[in-house]
């Protein structure tokens, strides 16, 4: 009895030591923010005004032209005054966010503090709605979400406008006009093959269908809740014979994959591409080539982009009205914008928004630019066009594709 | 002090009834500062719609959409069937490193192991599952290669209800053991023995004085099981990937999605929980009376 | 009949009562059960053997340990379980002995509200806990605030995640305890002790506790895990736990997290093993005889 209540003592002694070493330096609370104005550096070259074209022309012009735009100095200062800056759902391998938040640091000795990385684009949206009075180190500043969530969320008024120095160089349907939110980088769906156990890989969504395929498709998330699904199923259509309008023929493609045994009822992750479960895996271009990277050759594997049916998935930043960083949030998104943090996305395999930009200027490395796939071709839906397709998928995934109830044995 | 014995205080004085009341207190307080104030929003977001009016929208759907009441219904009967399994097996399992007569360190690994093994869930466990019973497992590789047998082929698929139960079983079995290992310390030997030497057969003596001691814990902990299952949500997204549409799967998609959808629904399908879980416990309170009078 | 046998206490063999034969069932409930829990833990580990092509190696575990993140954030989850369990011990014991003692009245309600947990998703509970707790307290009326919000600092965030473990082990912890309660028979123990003389206090802790021993370690146990691997109140309330950098890992990489999961296991079930030697293992029954 004596050993025990020792014990006790002793686990509660470190207990509250621990408490008190951890808890040493309180958050620091935002000073009042002075207010840095955006500064508008005129563009030095004419803005792309539709989507970025894929593909590159002749670099002419000399690598070493100084980058477009300039970050305010009084910016950096208020924000290296308020020291810290809260992101959400930014995981380090999507998009090679994990040496962009590192360079971010290091560049302007700024604390980030990353919230959930996990997070959907739902969950990014409610955490500021419950963070609206916190100050504290949970708000979120900054959001990465999927596209129909901006003017969403701008329509909540959750966010706050902001226009980066690189502004004139983002495309015009990608952004806001007041800037309340912009498009950062997109992607293309693409298959992710499992060399070692399908090494016939397919070309095209049709030949999905093909019998050898069987018990083997996977999509990388619930088509019901899942941005990545539901675009899957869009971008089946476009090949189905439907179009940006249409995204019936996506259900039917998908139905009769299910009808045919091909389609593995799994949420498809990499751990399950490599054992083998899901050889082969629907998803965004750039997590498939970083799938590749990340296995080092065990097991092979390789990138498909589909002959047709390319479908262009933007993402978009925004800064949260609530932010308790704001001059942070401001200095995040000058350096995401600039030119280092667009390559920095792109060795991620991630197309930044401002591609186009940057390939008529000529600053894209020769080696990063060979490891891009060819995405020619690559159609980009509207807001409107994309709510219309979640709608109908959301709705009819379970009807017309038929999700299979086993009954109880 | 005084030798008066709590029963006697009890009776004597029924105008300190309140005053019992006061030992609560602290629980009361605490459930409602950090789990009924926060758990509110769900209350009153149930009677909100996604323009922020009142409705009474969202429960009405409850009860009349039918992919919804199907959704509770699976969600019942893989709790129900997970609470009833793993209750036998893990109480067959704390039966044998207790009473049954195993070595005492065989205990000591059973109930760490236990401890760990019953928050064993989500990705982790679906994707253990997965590589031992998946179409590319090793035991069903073990199955065709060594024994022949082609597993898939016979009808059996993990990512169904079946597999998804004998996934649930992996925490479901450990938490049965955890808690009535220790009830079933209560047994004393000696009752054993007396019944021995009395005559009775071991089956009576499990009939008429084991089980009627037991009985009382053994509800409560499969009710605990079957909130366990009935909550669960990880592992069931991770390993169907919704293609089994229970409800906080559901629920999940309305409130977490990365699509914009109803919350309000989302939040009157866990209120929806909230009362089953009430029923399921008005229930097993039924059940205990009838099992305590079998006690005298 | 001769009446001596049964008055002269009878021997009492080490393991088996009188007349038992070997227990065959027993074994085979505990073998199948074994085959049940090791098979999955096998595939995890073979799986994350691989990781180099066709060689059987560490070069998985290797990668996940050279990030420094994996130990600080077990370590500091085990802090915060401890500090769970010892509060939630110090909350539950009392209730449920008043309860069971005095307040029968008072069990139907407090079972319902401890097993509310389990229905309510734990992303509203944190999303709730936010909502009330970022918000400075202040006296009614004026705008002199009371108390910082405890959001706002690390040592506030970590009572509040403490108190939200609290709440999501209640469901077990009350059910062993409990359970524990009942086998053990409270009411003699308790007249017994105050017929001698005993305080509240000393009842509580030198004749309940020890009693029910086994079924605080097993509270014990459930909560150590549940907190170990919690994963959504700690990222929200950027908390530096380690659930949420194991979830991290699972979602790009393959084989590192098959590696961790069966690594934290293993660790989890280490530090299992320690504090039920710490508290002494399971007793065989207690109370009265």
């Amino acid at each position: 009895m004596h050993t025990k209540k020792f014990v006790f003592e002793m686990l509660a002694l470190l207990v509250i030591m621990s408490m008190a070493l951890t808890s040493c330096a309180p958050a620091t609370e935002a000073p009042v923010a002075t207010a840095a104005p955006a500064t508008e550096m005129p563009a030095t070259e004419a803005p792309a005004t539709e989507m970025p074209a894929t593909e590159a022309p002749a670099t002419e012009a000399p690598a070493t032209e100084a980058p477009v735009g300039e970050i305010d100095p009084a910016l950096i200062e208020a924000a290296q005054a308020e020291g810290t800056l809260t992101t959400i759902a930014l995981p380090p391998d999507w998009c090679n966010y994990g040496e962009v938040i590192e360079t971010f640091k290091s560049k302007y000795g700024l604390e980030v503090n990353e919230l959930n990385p996990d997070a959907g684009s739902g969950d990014e949206v409610e955490a500021i709605k419950a963070n609206k009075d916190n100050k504290g180190p949970q708000a979120p500043d900054v959001i990465d979400v999927g596209f129909a969530f901006g003017p969403s969320s701008q329509a909540e008024g959750l966010l706050m406008p902001y226009k980066v120095s690189t502004w004139d160089t983002i495309p015009d349907d990608a952004k806001d006009p007041e800037g309340y939110w912009y498009g950062d980088y997109y992607g293309v769906l693409s298959f992710l093959v499992n060399t070692d156990v399908q090494p016939d890989v397919p070309q095209d969504w049709t030949d999905l269908l093909d019998p050898k395929y069987n018990g083997q498709v996977a999509l990388s998330g619930d088509p019901r809740t899942s941005n990545q699904a539901i675009q899957s199923v869009f971008a089946a259509a476009l090949a189905n014979g439907g179009s940006l309008d249409d995204a019936q023929p996506g259900l039917d493609f998908f139905a009769d994959l299910n009808a045919a045994g091909n389609l593995v009822p799994l949420i498809a992750n990499n751990g399950l591409v490599a054992t083998g479960e899901t050889p082969v895996r629907i998803t965004w271009d750039y997590n498939a080539l970083s799938a590749i990277d990340s296995f080092e050759g065990n097991p092979k594997a390789e990138v498909v982009i589909p002959a047709s049916g390319r479908f262009g998935g933007v993402y978009v930043q925004a800064i949260s009205a609530y932010a308790p960083h704001p001059n942070a949030a401001k200095l995040w998104m000058e350096f995401l914008y600039s030119d280092e943090g667009q390559l920095l996305w792109m060795k991620g395999y991630c197309h930044p928004i401002r591609e186009a930009d940057l390939r008529e200027r000529g600053v894209i490395p020769e080696d990063l630019l060979a490891k891009l796939p060819d995405v020619s071709g690559a159609v980009f839906p509207t807001v409107e066009q994309l709510d219309a397709a979640k709608v109908l998928i959301t709705e009819n995934w379970d009807a017309v594709v038929g999700a299979d109830v086993q009954a109880a044995p | 002090m005084a030798q008066t014995s709590i029963l006697r205080t009890k009776v004597l004085s029924p105008a300190s009834d309140w005053k019992k009341w006061l030992g609560v207190i602290p629980f009361f307080l605490f459930a409602t500062l950090f789990l009924i104030l926060p758990s509110l929003r769900l209350f009153i977001g149930s009677f909100t719609d996604s323009a922020g009016q009142f409705t009474f929208a969202n429960i009405l759907q409850l009860f009349t959409e039918d992919s919804i009441l199907m959704a509770y219904w699976l969600s019942i009967r893989i709790s129900a069937v997970t609470a009833i399994g793993g209750g036998i097996f893990g109480f067959l399992l704390a039966y044998a490193v207790t009473v049954g007569g195993l070595p005492k360190p065989l205990r000591s690994i059973l109930i760490t192991f236990s401890g760990v093994a019953s928050n064993f869930a989500g990705v982790p466990l679906a994707f253990a599952f997965i590589a031992t019973l998946g179409r590319t497992g090793f035991i069903t590789a073990l199955l065709k290669n060594v024994f022949g047998i082609n597993l898939y082929q016979t009808g059996f698929n993990l990512y169904s209800f079946a597999g998804l139960s004998l996934t649930y079983m992996y925490f479901q079995f450990p938490l049965m053991v955890l808690i009535m290992a220790p009830a079933l310390d209560g047994l004393k030997r000696e009752w054993r023995e007396a019944a021995e030497n009395l005559g009775a057969s071991s089956w009576q003596y499990w009939l008429q004085i084991a089980m009627p001691v037991l009985l009382p814990s053994i509800l409560g902990t499969m009710i605990l099981l079957f909130g366990n299952a009935f909550g669960a949500y990880a592992t069931a997204y991770a390993l169907t990937g919704g293609s089994l549409p229970i409800v906080t799967i559901q629920i999940g998609a309305q409130i977490r999605g990365d699509v914009l959808h109803n919350p309000g629904l989302g939040y009157a399908m866990a209120m929806g929980m909230v009362v089953i879980m009430a029923i399921s416990l008005a229930g097993y309170s039924w059940l205990q009376k009838v099992s305590e009078r079998w006690l005298r | 009949m001769n009446l001596s046998k049964l008055q002269r206490p009878q021997p009492t063999l080490p393991s088996r009562p009188p007349g038992r034969r070997f227990p065959v069932w027993s074994w085979v409930w505990y073998i199948l059960g074994t085959l049940y829990f090791i098979l999955p833990l096998y595939a995890t580990l073979n799986f994350s053997l691989r990781m180099e092509r066709d060689v059987i190696g560490l070069k998985a575990y290797i990668r996940a340990f050279e990030d420094p993140n994996f130990l600080q954030t077990f370590l500091f989850s085990n802090v915060l379980a401890v500090a769970t369990i010892i509060a939630s011990i110090v909350l539950i014991v009392p209730t449920a002995y008043w309860i069971r003692l005095r307040l029968p009245e008072a069990r139907r309600i407090t079972e319902f509200i401890t097993l509310l947990p389990f229905v309510i998703p734990a992303i509203i509970l944190v999303f709730g806990l936010i909502r009330i707790y970022s918000t400075p307290i202040t006296v009614p009326f004026t705008g002199i605030e009371l108390f910082r919000p405890l959001t706002n600092t690390h040592a506030g965030t970590n009572i509040l995640i403490v108190a939200g473990y609290m709440v999501l082990a209640m469901p077990y912890m009350y059910r062993s305890i409990d359970t524990g309660m009942r086998t053990v028979d409270v009411r003699t123990l308790t007249e017994a002790a105050q017929s001698l003389g005993a305080s509240w206090f000393t009842i509580i802790t030198r004749i309940i506790l020890p009693n029910i021993r086994a079924s605080l370690l097993s509270g014990a146990l459930l909560t150590f895990a549940i907190v170990v691997g919690e994963v959504i109140l700690a990222s929200f309330l950027g908390v530096d736990a380690f659930g949420p950098y194991l979830f991290l890992l699972g979602q790009h990489r393959a084989y590192e997290p098959a590696a961790l999961s069966f690594v934290t296991f293993l660790l989890t079930w280490m530090a299992m093993g320690i504090i039920q030697l710490l508290t002494g293992g399971q007793g065989q029954t207690a109370g009265a005889h």
